[in-house]
């Protein structure tokens, strides 16, 4: 029978130890004295020591209590809070660090490990509950290019309703459909499947589908969407072709035609493209927002335009704008030109639309990956030369740490944008490590991906379970690694935007902030910290659109996105969730702080001079109501139902203000 | 015992994923992928499965086809073929049968039993 002392653990970590070692007696003692008293009793198999031990003794007191006299010293397992201390945890000699909220499977797994017995087996439910798990967590990867699919079967719908879906169109959303239908029924989702299945057979009859069909499909893609979609009590949007994707081109041509044909090459190979007539406008479009390439003909007609200058000062923003020319002109010396002044690009018309956007997305690639930081963690030294190898082939930046305990440290000077991490490493396991970041609002979608020499079930299940993205086995295949990394990259930029922010003010859209604040409510719970629901509703905005123009609604809209990021922190979430409606999160905070925040932001609002075409000057408003965790609710529904039964009340009691729930009378 | 080896063969990327998941975790195989009937081919015969879950619809080589072609290479003609296909009437099913493979499955599969009906059709105690 092997002893293994355990201190200060929360009594469910206990027991699982308890239950799951076989052949184990657990020993468990409340004080830090206790503990050293114990040390000397008798030769431990294991010690198990929390952080929140009372009375934790100091490390060298700890440390020659693990290395009695005369017997081998006693393996350590830590389980610490927040940073550790990496000297302290070098000098006890802890064989493995985990951190809080713990993972029973991960301190089962590490016990085990260190006492040289198998934890007893999960049942069988147990599995199946896993394999569940993983496949919830795989809909994640997958879910963006579902619903793509979707949207192209949208597209199909419309098309046949106005009577113009060619051939092989039709073919095409056949496709679609099908593998919708077996893509959907796979992630569980058998209303969808059996949707998308029926549109599959409608497309495909030997009738050519018409119009009537177009009326029956549109139905059918309402219903897949509906039943893909995962927020609860969201009601099925008027389905609607997806707006264009993140990349954003600039195109500055005078030629009209020219840069209409190019425009619409660039909206059909998924980028977004804005025309720009000449520099004064281009400017104007810049101050609004940064394009991720600009297309430039040096031959603009009007002298006042000087192409090369603008090149020049693109070039000098920070950082750079990349710039592709589109030029008459073809000698060395004017390439050279191009080149010097920052240009990445060259193209001599005439030249075909489809290769010019060809060597735009060309050009976005190469700037995307130019910019990405990999983190890549493992002990082992030439796994690491290997990785930095492969990915600085394509542009990567890649900073290698071979120490897991200097993890944090490293983390915040490099800011990644993806962590590769080795699974078992000495003192911290790089699933401790996946779980801490996930378990951080900072950084928790951080995307992840393990290098692991073993791929056996139970592996694969922790990897997944710690909050991975992918894996990879070792030895990697280079282009394979190349090709995963690339891909999450890429999904990134291309896909992150679309899918998480509302298009019009760039806050998170209301599916992006529900998944962030309910992940933030179970941080809450565990942490037991506040977390705080505002739900606030532009006053009369019915009337600002009919007086002064949509143009000054969407405006008034923008600019109150731009205040609540400038009034709230970071961390809290921003959201916009309807027409007028915003919602903010705020994790750490409670009802009454909320309140003077809101409080706060209608000053700064009524401060907002606006202004319609035509130059009428007005101002706005907005009412709001507050809900807290877990006094007003404990599930997002409950306290979003509440905190708008409290915007309700506001609204009645005048407008231009903010109530709290619960309370009987306005603030 | 080492564990089997599967080649699984789908062109669609999350349906395989997911297919590779559920066969590693309930099955414990060990799972070659393939996202082409011409990969299935050449990896059949570098690899040496002992069985292969191949989809039916695939652009290019399709499943029958890829099957065929299977028999036709005396390097993978014995290794046993589990074919996938979306169709449910029981005329398709039993054209696809005729072929000659080991069995044929319906998608979307559940990923709870893939690898428990995937044993039984091959003999394998799960």
């Amino acid at each position: 029978m092997a002893d293994v002392l355990v201190a200060g653990l929360p009594d469910g970590a206990s027991a699982l130890l308890r239950a799951r070692l076989p052949g184990v007696r657990v020993h468990p003692v409340g004080s830090g004295e206790a503990l050293l008293d114990a040390l000397g009793e008798r030769a431990w198999s294991l010690a198990v020591l929390d952080s929140a031990l009372p009375g934790l003794p100091a490390p060298d007191l700890l440390r020659d209590a693990l290395r009695p006299a005369g017997a081998p010293p006693v393996p350590l397992i830590f389980c610490a809070r927040g940073r550790p201390d990496a000297d302290t945890v070098r000098a006890l000699g802890v064989r493995q660090l985990l951190f809080h909220p713990l993972d029973g499977s991960e301190l089962l797994r590490h016990a085990a490990a260190i006492l040289g017995v198998a934890p007893a087996p999960p049942a069988e439910a147990e599995r199946r509950a896993e394999v569940s798990a993983v496949v919830a967590s795989m809909w994640e990867r997958f879910r963006d290019a579902i619903f793509a699919r979707v949207a192209t079967l949208e597209s199909a719908a419309a098309a046949l309703r106005e009577g113009r879906l060619d051939d092989a169109a039709r073919r095409d959303a056949e496709r679609e459909a099908h593998k919708l239908a077996g893509a959907a029924g796979t992630f569980g989702f058998h209303g969808a499947s059996h949707a998308a299945a029926e549109a599959e057979a409608l497309l495909a009859g030997s009738v050519p589908p018409g119009v009537e069909e177009g009326h029956r499909l549109r139905e059918l893609v309402a219903s897949i969407r509906a039943g893909l979609e995962r927020s609860p009590g969201a009601a099925s949007p008027e389905p609607r072709v997806v707006d264009e994707p993140l990349p954003f081109v600039l195109i500055v041509d005078d030629d009209r035609e020219l840069a209409e044909r190019l425009a619409e090459e660039a909206r059909g190979r998924r980028l977004r493209a804005e025309v720009a007539a000449g520099l004064a406008t281009a400017r104007g479009v810049l101050t609004r927002e940064r394009p991720d390439v600009v297309l430039l003909d040096l031959t603009l007609r009007d002298p006042a335009d000087d192409a090369l200058g603008f090149l020049q000062e693109l070039s000098r923003e920070v950082p750079p704008v990349p710039v592709v020319v589109l030029t008459a002109r073809g000698g060395f010396g004017d390439r050279l030109e191009v080149a010097r002044r920052g240009g990445i690009g060259y193209l001599q018309k005439p030249v075909a639309p489809a290769k010019v956007v060809e060597v735009l997305r060309d050009a976005l690639q190469r700037q995307q990956a130019a910019e990405q930081t990999v983190l890549a963690v493992d002990d082992d030294p030439q796994v690491l030369a290997a990785v930095r190898g492969f990915l600085e082939q394509s542009g990567l930046r890649v900073v290698t740490l071979n120490d897991p305990l200097r993890f944090w440290e490293v983390l915040e000077q490099t800011a990644p944008h993806l962590l590769v991490l080795d699974v078992d490493m000495p003192h911290v396991s790089g699933i401790e490590i996946c779980r801490v970041v996930r378990n951080d609002p900072r950084c928790n979608a951080l995307p992840v991906l393990f290098l692991t020499a073993r791929k056996d079930p139970e592996t694969i299940r922790r990897i997944f379970d710690a909050g991975a993205d992918d894996y990879v086995g070792k030895p990697f295949v280079g282009p394979e690694l190349m090709a995963r990394i690339r891909n999450r990259l890429e999904r990134i930029h291309l896909h992150r935007a679309l899918a998480e922010t509302d298009p019009l003010t760039g806050v998170a859209n209301r599916r992006k902030s529900e998944e962030v604040m309910t992940h933030f409510l179970h941080l809450a719970a565990r942490q037991q910290r506040p977390f705080s629901l505002a739900v606030l509703d532009m006053d009369r905005f019915k009337d600002v659109n009919d007086r002064y123009g949509h143009a000054a609604g969407d405006d008034v809209l923008q600019r109150m996105a731009a205040i609540l990021q400038r009034t709230f922190r970071a961390e809290d979430v921003v959201a916009r969730w309807g027409g007028e409606e915003f919602v903010v999160g705020m994790f750490g905070m409670g009802a009454e702080d909320g309140v003077r925040r809101l409080d706060q932001l209608r000053g700064r609002v009524a401060e907002e001079e606006f202004s319609a075409t035509g130059g009428t000057g007005f101002s706005v408003s907005f009412s709001a109501g507050i809900a807290e965790f877990p006094r007003d609710g404990r599930e997002l529904a409950e306290l979003y139902r509440a905190a708008d039964e409290a915007l309700y009340r506001s609204k009645e009691a005048g407008r231009d203000r903010v109530t709290a729930a619960g309370t009987p009378h306005p603030a | 015992m080492a564990a089997k080896r599967i080649l699984l063969v789908d062109d669609e990327e999350d349906v395989r994923e997911v297919a590779r998941m559920s066969l590693e975790m309930m099955g414990g195989f060990e799972v070659l992928p393939a996202s082409s009937g011409a990969e299935a081919l050449e990896r059949a015969e570098r690899e040496r499965p002992d069985a292969i879950v191949m989809d039916v619809m695939m652009p290019g080589m399709d499943g029958p086809t890829t099957f065929r072609a299977l028999r036709d290479n005396p390097a993978t003609r014995t290794i046993p073929v589990i074919l996938l296909t979306a169709k449910v009437q029981p005329p398709d099913r039993a054209g696809l049968q005729a072929l000659g493979v080991e069995g044929v499955l319906t998608k979307p599969f559940d990923p709870l039993t893939l690898a428990q009906e995937i044993s039984d059709l091959l003999g394998w105690g799960l």
